[in-house]
């Protein structure tokens, strides 16, 4: 990133799109791919979508700057957002900038972890934010801008320039846009948002600073039991961050296996006990040294086993997706939380 | 054309430089301070043995982070700021 | 403060963004995986550049 008057307006060379560009990329403003100009226009419409929310942000890591709230539309604007989608995109950075989310660690760090957004509540639908088939993938302008206008913000505002502060070793596609919303409709149990105590009526961000989504194949059990099995050893890897560096994990259900769940009498009080105690690693799955390095971090096995969650408090279950027998796991970073913000306004 | 700067934020550190104060590292007790990173003990084990033929490393003390992945709490940082006059970090790797 | 090579540029933007100056020295990356005579190497660079910036 080149060294930026600090100034809210810039006045740059003009030029066609071609040339914006460019000029964006060269000062290091993007993702590597194609953005939107924030004229001072453009900007302005999204500003006004957000009237009202007065409440101040904290600086943001690692550049540890404050941003306002011009900067921040500016970055929605590059990303191609609606000025609609805004209040969603500050609920989010809100989300990121909670103390427990360990915004600088989870920027620094040389693990592969993207900001994962899950919106639940009316918002989802209102903004056409695709919580269906292909919810993780291509297709929805709401989910790949959002998540995008995110990761701009964290890249122009905070300074998390990738090989710089970013130390990611591989990094993750889910660092160009990892949104997505609950499929609330299809699930058979008490929205996501709604066990977190807000009210069903309240659009919901809810943030970790997780891996891209793991699949979890399971065409052939006909149980509920037999999906968990499934489920509890597709977590149970010696690879994962959580089983040293403790932290927390999202389960997203496809319909079909939480209908399956459902109808067996599984509730997510029950699924998170399970994952809890059998989502776990045989010390015979990893090294000496680490077994080594683990005890001297205070991690010992239990019962000769590792677990994956410190608590079953730390495993959330959702629903979300379209028809097949998947389902996904998403581990987290490790030391950090999953802070959820109502979205203001809506 | 005029845009509005994606990069514009107030700093929060700031207007003034952080000012070090001095330290003798021949007398003065010191916090050999690791990231929890694997190694990073044994490396600052290793510095502090060597120190050992220069000074005395009585007052060289070791203090880590209770986790490689999450910040140092201020709590820490204070205790080590007021006990000891120079720190030795392991801090990026 | 001790760095590796690899981590630099991090600590620098850091110490920018927190207005001050840090005491550096750099060793080669990487730290974790190295085994004890590996390390053995990391050391004596750590212990040289401490006796070299602090005047020991």
């Amino acid at each position: 990133m080149t060294d930026t008057p600090e100034t809210e307006l810039l006045d740059i060379p003009d030029g066609d799109g071609e040339a914006w560009n460019e000029y964006a990329l060269k000062q290091g403003w993007g993702d590597g791919m194609p953005l939107a100009v924030p004229t001072e226009a453009a900007v302005e419409k999204f500003v006004a979508v957000c009237r009202g929310d007065n409440q101040p942000f904290a600086p943001i890591s690692p550049r540890q700057v404050v941003p306002t709230l011009k900067s921040l539309a500016a970055n929605a604007v590059m990303a191609g957002c609606k000025p609609e989608y805004l209040p969603v995109v500050l609920a989010a950075l809100r989300a990121v900038l909670t103390p427990d989310y360990n915004l600088h660690g989870t920027l620094a760090t040389t693990h592969p972890c993207a900001p994962m957004l899950l919106v639940s509540g009316p918002i989802r639908k209102a903004l056409d934010i695709n919580c269906s088939s292909n919810c993780f993938g291509q297709g929805w302008r709401a989910n790949a801008t959002i998540g995008r206008a995110l990761q701009l913000i964290l890249l122009n505002v905070g300074g998390a320039r990738p090989g710089e502060m970013d130390r990611a070793t591989h990094g993750s596609p889910a660092k160009y846009a990892y949104c997505f919303g609950e499929n609330e409709e299809e699930s058979p149990w008490t929205p996501y948002h709604v066990r977190r105590g807000f009210a069903t009526g309240d659009s919901v961000v809810t943030a970790m600073a997780g891996e891209a989504p793991h699949n979890i194949n399971d065409h052939g059990s006909t149980s509920g039991d037999g999906i968990m099995t499934t489920i509890e050893n597709t977590i149970a890897q010696s690879g994962a961050n959580t089983i040293y560096g403790k932290g927390p994990y999202v389960v997203v259900l496809g319909p079909e296996h939480a209908g399956t769940l459902h109808r067996d009498g599984w509730t997510i009080e029950s699924m998170r006990d399970r994952l809890f105690e059998q989502a776990r690693v045989h010390v015979s799955r990893v090294s000496k040294e680490n077994q080594q390095s683990y005890a001297e971090a205070g991690h010992v096995p239990v019962n000769d086993h590792y677990k994956i969650a410190p608590t079953p408090d730390d495993i959330h279950i959702l629903v979300a997706g379209g028809p097949g027998k998947h389902s996904a796991w998403i581990p987290s970073f490790g030391g950090t939380a999953v802070p959820s913000v109502r979205v203001a306004g809506g | 054309m005029r845009i509005v700067n994606p990069t514009f934020g107030v700093s929060a550190a700031g207007g003034e430089a952080v000012a070090v104060k001095p330290v003798d590292w021949r007398t003065d007790a010191v916090a050999m301070f690791s990231n929890s990173k694997p190694n990073a003990r044994e490396l600052l084990e290793g510095i502090r043995a060597r120190l050992a033929d220069i000074r005395s490393v009585d007052n060289i003390e070791f203090v880590h982070k209770n986790s490689a992945s999450q910040p140092a709490p201020a709590e820490l940082i204070d205790a080590v700021a007021g006990k000891y006059k120079g720190a030795l970090l392991a801090i990026a790797d | 403060m001790i760095a590796t090579e690899t981590f630099r540029p991090l600590v620098l933007a850091q110490a920018k963004a927190r207005k001050i100056e840090p005491r550096l020295i750099v060793v080669k990356h990487p730290i974790g995986g190295l085994n004890a005579q590996e390390l053995a190497e990391r050391i004596a660079t750590a212990t040289a550049g401490l006796t070299e910036a602090t005047s020991l």
